[in-house]
């Protein structure tokens, strides 16, 4: 129980007449790197905006750090940290004027050496008085990587972070997803991709059909890979 | 605080980099004054009578325009998750946004005043009378446009909700009343004579203050 950072119970959520998630269940552990797969609008979205607390389910039970979000909203966003394939940056600031306005906003300690070690930590030190808008699509990836653990998040989550980005920005990232969860950071990632999200995943699940229709320790690539094409199939018929 | 205070410089500081739409603002206060001033030329009609509603619909135009990109450019940048995800209240989104708008604002009115002047010589014995108005009507435009602008924020339509929303009730009750106060300002009276103004315009504006306030949370919420 005590390494349980994430539970989720029967998590219900429709837009309108659409139900989009069905009954979700799942545990995350702590050091834990968990990957969700699924195709194009099985509400992988949906449920990680829900498992971060950006939206509300319509019913079920999130506990995250072993405590309901109602009960200490402010503490529980403190430690999440949310890296979409939109990187949450303004590109009319530069690199440090953006991660600097979010420190300002997570109360970051000793802001501005945090600031610098982030922006060197991911390779951008040397653009860090550059407008965002002029970065590449890898550059903003990196930049929101910084951005996402800045304040120190016990629990990251990444909702497709390899979109868009080339075979070095992927590599950078993943060798950064590692390192980070080394020093006990918990990951839960979603993406469409087995053969990405698995190169870092140590344990994985598919959802289909708004539930999880299969979850697995992540250390047999191939089993899982005909697993999940077999729900594809299952969902195409 | 510090969160309110954060938001509040970064609004700022979009705002002065994005020269294209700050001169548009200028140009556009330049326009409206530059056409009354030549329509009415023919006629020639008493300026003390003309002033006031020319005054308010510059600053009103100049001011809506202005407004509606604060929340917009958090859904188009896809920056307000990042917000939303922070350990800060809504609230504080709210009276950053607000009070970087009102700067700007205020700013602009500035120069709206200031040129209003040249192309119209009216006497104001006043002065203070009339920022008190302008001043008091402008927070009470602002925290209603504010509110409006979150609200259509997510909507492909945002801009004209925004517009269609905010134009009747701000007709009837802030550029009414602040009309009414500019003219008899104009006409030679005093802060002492315009008191029944300035209250309306208070209470307008703190009712627009508390609805965004109250409704921000639900507002901002999913």
């Amino acid at each position: 129980m005590a390494d349980e950072v994430l539970v989720a119970k029967d998590i219900v959520k429709s837009f309108g007449r659409v139900r989009v998630l069905r009954d979700v269940s799942l545990t995350v552990r702590k050091g834990e790197r968990y990957v969700l797969f699924g195709s194009n609008g099985a509400g992988k979205t949906t449920l990680v905006k829900i498992l971060s607390t950006l939206i509300a389910p319509d019913s079920g039970e999130l506990l995250l750090f072993g405590g309901h979000i109602e009960e200490r909203e402010m503490d529980v966003r403190a430690r999440i940290g949310f890296l979409s394939h939109s990187p949450f940056l303004n590109g009319d600031l530069s690199a440090w004027e953006n991660l600097d306005f979010y420190a300002q906003l997570y109360s970051v300690e000793g802001r501005k050496a945090r600031v610098k070690a982030m922006l060197k930590k991911v390779g951008l030190y040397h653009r860090a008085y550059d407008r965002v808008a002029t970065f590449s699509s890898g550059m903003k990836q990196r930049l929101g990587l910084a951005r996402a653990i800045l304040h120190d998040p016990d629990l990251i989550f990444l909702d497709e972070p390899f979109s868009g980005l080339d075979i070095r920005a992927q590599d950078m990232l993943n060798g950064l997803i590692v390192q980070l969860s080394e020093e006990g950071k918990t990951f839960f990632s979603i993406t469409h991709d087995p053969a990405k999200g698995f190169e870092v995943a140590t344990r994985a699940a598919v959802l289909s059909g708004g539930k999880i229709a299969y979850e697995s320790e992540a250390d047999d690539i191939e089993a899982f890979s005909e697993r999940y094409k077999g729900i594809l199939e299952e969902e195409r018929l | 605080m510090s969160a309110v205070k954060a938001i509040f410089l970064k609004e700022l500081r979009v705002e002065v980099r994005n020269v294209q739409a700050i001169s548009s603002y200028l140009l556009l206060t330049v326009l409206i004054l530059a056409t009354f001033r030549f329509a009415f030329a023919a006629t020639d009609p008493p300026m003390d009578q003309i002033a006031a509603p020319i005054l308010w619909i510059t600053i009103f135009f100049c001011g809506m325009f202005s407004l509606t990109p604060t929340y917009k450019r958090e859904v188009e940048n896809e920056t307000l998750d990042g917000l939303l995800l922070a350990p800060i209240s809504r609230s504080s989104i709210f009276f950053g946004k607000l009070l970087a708008t009102l700067v700007v604002i205020f700013g602009m009115e500035f120069f709206a005043i200031f040129l209003f002047f040249g192309f119209f010589p009216v006497e104001v014995p006043d002065l203070l009378a009339l920022f008190a108005l302008v001043a008091i009507g402008t927070f009470g435009f602002v925290a209603l446009s504010n509110l409006i602008s979150a609200i259509s924020a997510n909507t492909s339509l945002g801009a004209i909700i925004l517009f269609v929303l905010m134009i009747p009730i701000l007709l009837f009750s802030v550029v009414m009343s602040a009309v009414g106060g500019t003219a008899r300002i104009f006409a030679g009276d005093g802060i002492g004579e315009v008191v029944d103004e300035l209250r309306l315009l208070t209470a307008f504006a703190v009712i627009f203050f508390a609805t965004g306030y109250l409704l921000i949370e639900y507002v901002l919420g999913d």
